[in-house]
């Protein structure tokens, strides 16, 4: 068995391409209450599980008592800080990564954690291409 | 007491009836402008638009350094997120989370709020209140259900845990003709002392039986 467990909470486009970018890396699981996503998730051959993420029997069936990482992309910020949370002060992961639409919300969860903030990703891609255009 | 009330609609409406009458100072927020206009009509207060989990909508709403922040929306997580904000980075003093699911009562306190309301969790302690109880109460009536004897297990948050018989007193009533400890059967006297776990069997009369369930089950 490969080290290195993770999971992946969130199977939309960004869930779905960290999953097919750690498949040969580590043991991931990809979780996601529509079931219908999966269907989308190509070129992915890691395990999916159907299921509420915010429900921790359900996360502790899933692994999240030896796992070494925990990736919370869903689309709702609340959700994801929740996640970090039970995380970092109930299961005490390694890595954890969220999204946050609201990168004001970075003020809330650990330092420790490590916050995708697709607002701040983007201007910080704004302001360098400006850069190098102006150069 | 500064009070925040965020999101909500008849909860919020009865809780700013409540605490207004108190002569607090109230701060009610939230995010839909018609529940805001229906609460401030209603109450004749002003009532601000904003997200209760934005810290910049409470810090204008005049949210900071409250007594008491209840949140009341009907997102477990959206409440739960608005009371780390009020906590973290407004000062909030206590927080109240309202939830729907009720296994997110003992997370949501584990992970910091201070108080977690469920209403489908209150029904269940109830019930299990109420089974407890059956469950601690056999009666058995003799001479046409004129007499009868009760069998009481004692639990350690109960009033008479802890006290003899002498300070209990219940001769008018009935008396307690045998104590179960540890398994061996005693016949009491005013000196013996009602332990947790202990099973006391009680004769009474129809009349005085729920005076005497009353007293042995009253809690500290």
């Amino acid at each position: 068995m490969r080290s290195n467990n993770t999971i992946i909470i969130g199977a939309g486009r960004l869930g779905g391409t960290i999953a097919r970018s750690l498949n040969n890396l580590a043991n991931v699981v990809i979780i996601d209450k529509n079931k219908d996503k999966f269907n989308k998730l190509q070129d992915y051959s890691g395990f999916v599980e159907s299921g509420d993420a915010t429900d921790l029997e359900f996360l502790e069936k899933n692994g999240i008592a030896t796992a070494d990482r925990v990736i919370a992309v869903t689309d709702d910020d609340n959700v994801n800080i929740f996640i970090a949370d039970v995380c970092c002060s109930l299961y005490n992961v390694k890595d954890i990564y969220i999204k946050l639409k609201d990168s004001r919300k970075r003020s809330l969860v650990e330092e420790r954690v490590n916050c995708i903030c697709p607002f701040d990703l983007s201007l910080d891609s704004f302001e360098k291409q400006r850069e190098g255009e102006s150069k | 007491m500064k009070v925040v009330i965020a999101d909500g609609l008849h909860e919020a409406d009865y809780l700013i009836r409540l605490f207004k009458t108190g002569g607090n100072d109230l701060v009610v927020i939230n995010e839909d402008p018609d529940t805001c206009h229906y609460l401030s009509l209603n109450n004749d207060m002003p009532v601000v638009r904003g997200r209760c989990t934005r810290e910049s909508d409470l810090r204008e709403a005049n949210a900071e350094n409250c007594d008491l922040f209840l949140a009341l929306s009907e997102d477990d997580y959206k409440n739960y997120v608005a009371c780390k904000t009020a906590r973290m980075l407004l000062g909030a003093k206590r927080c109240i989370a309202t939830v729907t699911n009720p296994k997110n009562v003992h997370i949501f306190k584990e992970l910091g709020v201070d108080i977690v309301v469920c209403s489908t969790y209150l029904i269940g302690e109830q019930i299990r209140n109420l089974t407890s109880i059956e469950n601690m109460i056999n009666a058995l009536s003799i001479e046409d259900e004129q007499i009868f004897i009760v069998e009481l297990k004692i639990t350690s948050d109960l009033d008479v845990e802890g006290k003899t018989l002498k300070d209990i007193d219940i001769s008018s009533i009935g008396s307690v003709s045998s104590v179960i400890h540890n398994g061996k059967t005693m016949i009491p006297n005013g000196q013996t002392t009602i332990c947790a776990g202990d099973k006391v069997l009680i004769v009474t009369t129809v009349d005085n039986k729920d005076k005497v369930i009353d007293i042995f089950q009253r809690k500290k």
